[in-house]
């Protein structure tokens, strides 16, 4: 496209977008993300209708358009793709398939097309682990893009053929749900558990959850009941029920499944604890990346609303009112952080608030707000409707937990399993053979080998949010440390000293030892450098970054001896790399 | 009746709602931190004010004073994570001292002298940013920015204005102003802002004041407040003869001379010196080579062409010891300057373009060295021993370093001498 047809797009989208949000300020970020999905960019031009149609300083919204990953100031191509750069879409072929792109459509390093029609870029783990490598293309994702699928995407593109008419198997993300407990087991009535709790009330509502001992199953594992109690009893004229669909966890899937096949039984528990908190407001924050969820989230509303069981007096009862909006967020997997996504809903850039006060009694707008993920609203649902022994299980212990399984085993998918399961049953399960560790919990989890294997999953022995990626002997595990790394430097939010400049050290050096140019010093200066970013990151983000370096280092030593040399200092210095360009002038002196 | 908390075992009142901070300033304890300022509200981004709070780290301006608190703040475990923030806020950044206008007047800088912080020892990033000088009284100079959002606030809390934002994130995060061209210039911003003196460091500065005060005359030359910590390297034990003269030699590569020309001012106790020292391969005695190994070897200067790599490597091969000596060894100095942009564009800037070329062309004799791309500090192309900061290091740091080892006792330079420049 030229200057002048880009100017023209992206104008035209927000003159369109502004009218169709009433100039509302609220939702910048919902019209951001808009106008990049229509005219390829949110640049100058659009820029400054926005700042002039909500009133919102200029450089307040290049900040947002610099912040998320998925809006540009420059045009991105008619076929804008995102290649998912997980280690279980690398482990897949992804690398090979990236190759393929740039190769057979002759983009440049940065991923352009000289026409300017495909735009390739890799992003953080788009949520489609179990059937990478996975790609985004226009706002579609796409699934097992291997070599072949890519060849047969680039005679796609170089044919014309638009991304909506490409073949639909491709785009059709059945969920892989592999073994089924009280949640994914159960079909539950829908009003049912709205119903008993408006009949309990709100005290023994969260007294059947305190039985239930359910725990937020995002991964910091905090007892719902405690969560709902403290919001309730906070005096104030608002509070609002935000559920966290913003899976953004490497390795992590089961959300996704929960929300194209149960989104019903999360709406039945966004209102359960609207009508226990009192809210009249409840938002679904979803991940850009499930873009392809939202239509099919929206009906759901819509049926609910017409069923009663949404919108004004839920189930005839007077002044029982409770809507749903869905909030698309823009990439970026810090908003997976409650108080940040708070942020990233009021239309800001996505950075931890200063905590406390906790969202409890200080999130949304100031008021307070229940932020739960998806799966611990899916379980407030069944366990209101059936009663707390709705997640008891053998011995009577309470709870159950989704697991996303992916990596090297025979049958990767979601599995639903019983508290304290020792991982060496989920291994036989999945199929795993010639296992050389796990990661349990995503990057910032922990690294488990296959002589740990004995250890139980959440909560507490082995913490995870449903992320459980198996690596067989054949993996190079500092090959997935640092991947790992990598991720969290591209998504540090940047706001405190120790993550920013941290993570990318962290990448250097990490890097630094993968090129062969390790030795004693750089583990020593990992290690210094862990030990602040771990005391005084603002966020779990930058106390977790140098977490897999270490632990490979710990755990698969070899994997790092291979590659050192058994000195204390060697330089990352190559003097030919650095000489490189003034040989060229020179030589191109000389023969001019 | 107030209420007390205890910080490093002292006992300090505070009020309701105070910060940890507060309390602290009110008892004139101080807590080092760069990103709070007592008239805005606070940030806690950048971390430099992180205590242990009931054996838990919290930023102390965001943390709330409790009854009872027991806060620890100068300790060896705490202030050695400062000096590593004040290293990564540093190697993020291009924080060239000795051309900085702010030099002397720089939160950072004294924070670094004040915790002692000698080198920097992480790879520096020479990001390129932006600078913004169209504005006819205020210059932006992103080079320089901490993100400490001081500018940011001011201008929102003080000026009315919200002239700046933070934009972008990791480390593409940048200092935007808000104005139609995205510069300063029509963005609202006057010379009597708050914002326009808010800087801690010298990212924002008011044009034609720089120099009104003399270096060596500013607020921290005069009085840089209390050491925090001093803890400066330690050098490995040279195995020598009693009586033996430690053998010396020196260079400068990417320098000026003045880290030389700085020893040469110890004046007439070069006659004692003499007495302990053998200089060897040094411009001072004019030995071009080695004629033996050396103790000791003391390098001026960053590394910005082949030949400084080869006369480095040289001198990590024949001295026991490396000492890294001044700004352009430790940090690259002023001659990274030039890191970030083009080669070629340098080339041609001085041999084709520059002012008073004659025979305009770029060189290219082989007996020429081929220049690198960027000017690397030393420790990034050899091991280095031991980092004397400075622009120059005084002489009597000269002095007391090079007698210390003659007495063969661990180089021990008091606060006055090892400023970080």
């Amino acid at each position: 496209m030229g200057d002048l047809a880009v100017s023209t797009a992206s104008r035209s989208a927000a003159g369109q977008k502004l009218a169709e949000y009433e100039n509302n300020p609220v939702n910048v970020l919902q019209i951001m993300r808009q106008i990049q999905l229509q005219a390829g960019c949110v640049d100058a031009d659009a820029i400054e209708m926005l700042s002039d149609g909500l009133g919102i300083p200029r450089a307040q919204l290049l900040a947002l358009v610099q912040f998320y990953s998925f809006l540009h100031l420059e045009p991105r191509g008619k076929y804008d793709l995102y290649l998912s750069d997980s280690i279980t879409d690398r482990m897949l072929g992804s690398l090979e398939t990236a190759e393929v792109l740039t190769h057979e459509l002759g983009l440049s390093p940065e991923g352009h097309s000289e026409d300017g029609e495909v735009s390739l870029s890799m992003t953080s783990c788009t949520g489609l682990c179990e059937r990478g490598p996975a790609m985004i293309a226009n706002g579609h994702a796409i699934q097992r893009v291997d070599a072949k699928r890519a060849k047969e995407i680039t005679k796609l593109i170089t044919s014309g053929i638009p991304v909506e008419d490409w073949p639909v198997v491709w785009k059709a993300i059945d969920d892989t749900i592999v073994k089924k407990g009280p949640l994914l087991g159960t079909t539950l009535t829908p009003g049912a558990a709205i119903e008993r709790a408006m009949r309990l009330g709100p005290h023994l509502t969260i007294a059947e959850l305190e039985v239930s001992g359910l725990r937020g199953c995002g991964g910091a594992g905090f007892p719902t009941h405690l969560k709902w109690e403290t919001c309730r009893s906070i005096d104030a004229d608002q509070r609002f029920v935000v559920c966290n669909a913003d899976e953004g966890e490497p390795g992590t899937f089961k959300d996704r499944a929960l929300l194209s096949q149960y989104a019903e039984v999360l709406l039945e528990g966004m209102t359960v604890c609207a009508v226990t908190i009192g809210a009249k407001t409840g938002y679904i924050y979803l991940r850009h990346e499930y873009e392809f969820l939202r239509t099919q989230l929206l009906q759901h509303i819509e049926a609910r609303r017409e069923a009663g069981l949404l919108g004004r007096n839920i189930l005839g009862h007077h002044g029982t009112d409770f809507e749903v909006y869905v909030y698309m967020g823009a990439g970026s997997y810090v908003c997976g952080e409650e108080s940040a996504l708070l942020e990233s809903l009021e239309g800001k850039r996505g950075i931890p608030r200063i905590r406390p006060p906790f969202p409890v009694t200080r999130g949304l707008w100031g008021k307070p707000t229940i932020v739960n993920n998806v799966e611990t609203l899916c379980y407030a649902a069944g366990i209101l409707e059936h009663g707390a022994a709705f997640v008891m299980h053998k011995g009577n212990e309470p709870g159950w937990k989704l697991l996303s399984v992916s990596g090297d085993c025979a049958r990767p998918g979601i599995y639903e399993i019983p508290l304290g399961t020792p991982i060496s049953e989920v291994l036989a399960e999945c199929g795993a053979s010639d296992v050389q560790a796990i990661q349990v919990g995503g990057p910032g989890g922990e690294l488990i080998s296959e002589s740990e294997s004995g250890r139980c999953l959440p909560f507490d022995d082995v913490n995870t949010g449903g992320s459980f990626i198996v690596f067989d002997s054949t993996r190079d595990m500092l090959d997935v440390a640092s991947n790992f790394t990598h991720f969290f430097a591209h998504e540090s939010c940047g706001f405190c000293t120790p993550c920013r400049a941290g993570t990318k050290l962290m990448v250097q050096m990490t890097d630094k030892i993968l090129d062969g140019h390790g030795a004693r010093l750089d583990i020593a200066q990992i290690r210094r450098l862990n030990g602040v970013m771990t005391q005084a990151s603002h966020c779990g983000l930058g106390q977790k970054a140098a977490v897999p370096i270490l632990t490979t280092f710990e755990k698969f030593p070899e994997s790092f001896h291979q590659r050192m040399e058994d000195v204390d200092y060697k330089p990352a210095f190559d003097v030919d790399a650095a000489i490189e360009r003034s040989r060229e002038i020179v030589s191109e002196e000389r023969s001019s | 009746m107030s209420q007390t908390l205890k910080i490093d075992g002292v006992t300090v009142p505070f009020v309701e709602g105070q910060t940890i901070i507060q309390a602290a300033q009110d008892a004139d304890i101080f807590i080092p931190h760069l990103c709070y300022h007592p008239d805005y509200s606070a940030n806690g981004s950048c971390k430099m004010c992180t205590c242990r709070v009931n054996g838990r780290q919290m930023s102390s301006c965001t943390t709330k004073a409790a009854a009872g608190q027991v806060v620890e703040s100068n300790t060896e475990e705490i202030n050695s994570e400062r000096r590593v923030l004040a290293q990564l806020l540093f190697v993020e950044g291009n924080h060239h001292c000795p051309s900085c206008e702010q030099s002397g007047n720089c939160k950072l800088q004294n924070m670094a002298h004040r915790l002692g912080m000698t080198a920097l020892t992480f790879p520096n990033f020479y990001p390129g940013r932006p600078t913004d000088a169209s504005h006819p009284d205020v210059l932006l100079n992103r080079d320089r920015c901490i993100y400490c959002e001081l500018c940011v606030r001011a201008s929102r809390e003080s000026d009315g204005k919200d002239v700046f934002c933070i934009s972008g994130r990791a480390e593409n995060k940048r200092l935007a102003v808000n104005s139609r061209s995205g510069e300063l210039l029509d963005s609202g911003l006057t010379r009597d802002d708050a914002a326009a003196s808010v800087c801690p460091v010298g990212a924002l500065i008011r044009k034609r004041e720089g120099f009104a005060t003399p270096i060596g005359e500013r607020e921290f030359d005069r009085n840089p407040g209390q050491a925090v910590n001093i803890r400066a390297g330690t050098l490995p034990k040279l195995p020598r003869q009693p009586g033996q003269k430690i053998r010396v030699a020196t260079c400068s590569l990417a320098g000026c001379f003045g880290c030389h020309m700085s020893l040469l001012d110890i004046d007439e106790r070069l006659v004692d010196l003499v007495q302990v020292v053998e200089f060897d391969r040094t411009p001072l005695d004019d030995i071009k080579d080695f004629t033996q190994d050396c103790d000791i070897g003391l390098i001026e200067g960053g590394v910005c062409n082949t030949e400084n790599v080869e006369t480095l490597r040289k001198f990590r091969e024949r001295c026991k010891v490396l000492i890294a000596v001044g700004a352009c060894a430790i940090n690259g100095g002023v001659p990274s300057l030039r890191n970030g942009i083009d080669v070629r564009e340098l080339l041609e800037t001085s041999y084709v373009d520059g002012l008073g070329v004659d025979n305009p062309g770029i060189p290219t004799d082989p007996e020429l060295p081929y220049i690198l791309e960027n000017v690397s500090p030393i420790h990034e192309v050899v091991k280095v021993d031991y980092f004397l900061p400075g622009c120059p290091p005084p002489a009597d740091a000269f002095w007391h370093i090079l007698s210390n080892i003659a007495q063969d006792q661990q180089p021990d330079l008091p606060y006055d001498l090892m400023h970080f420049d």
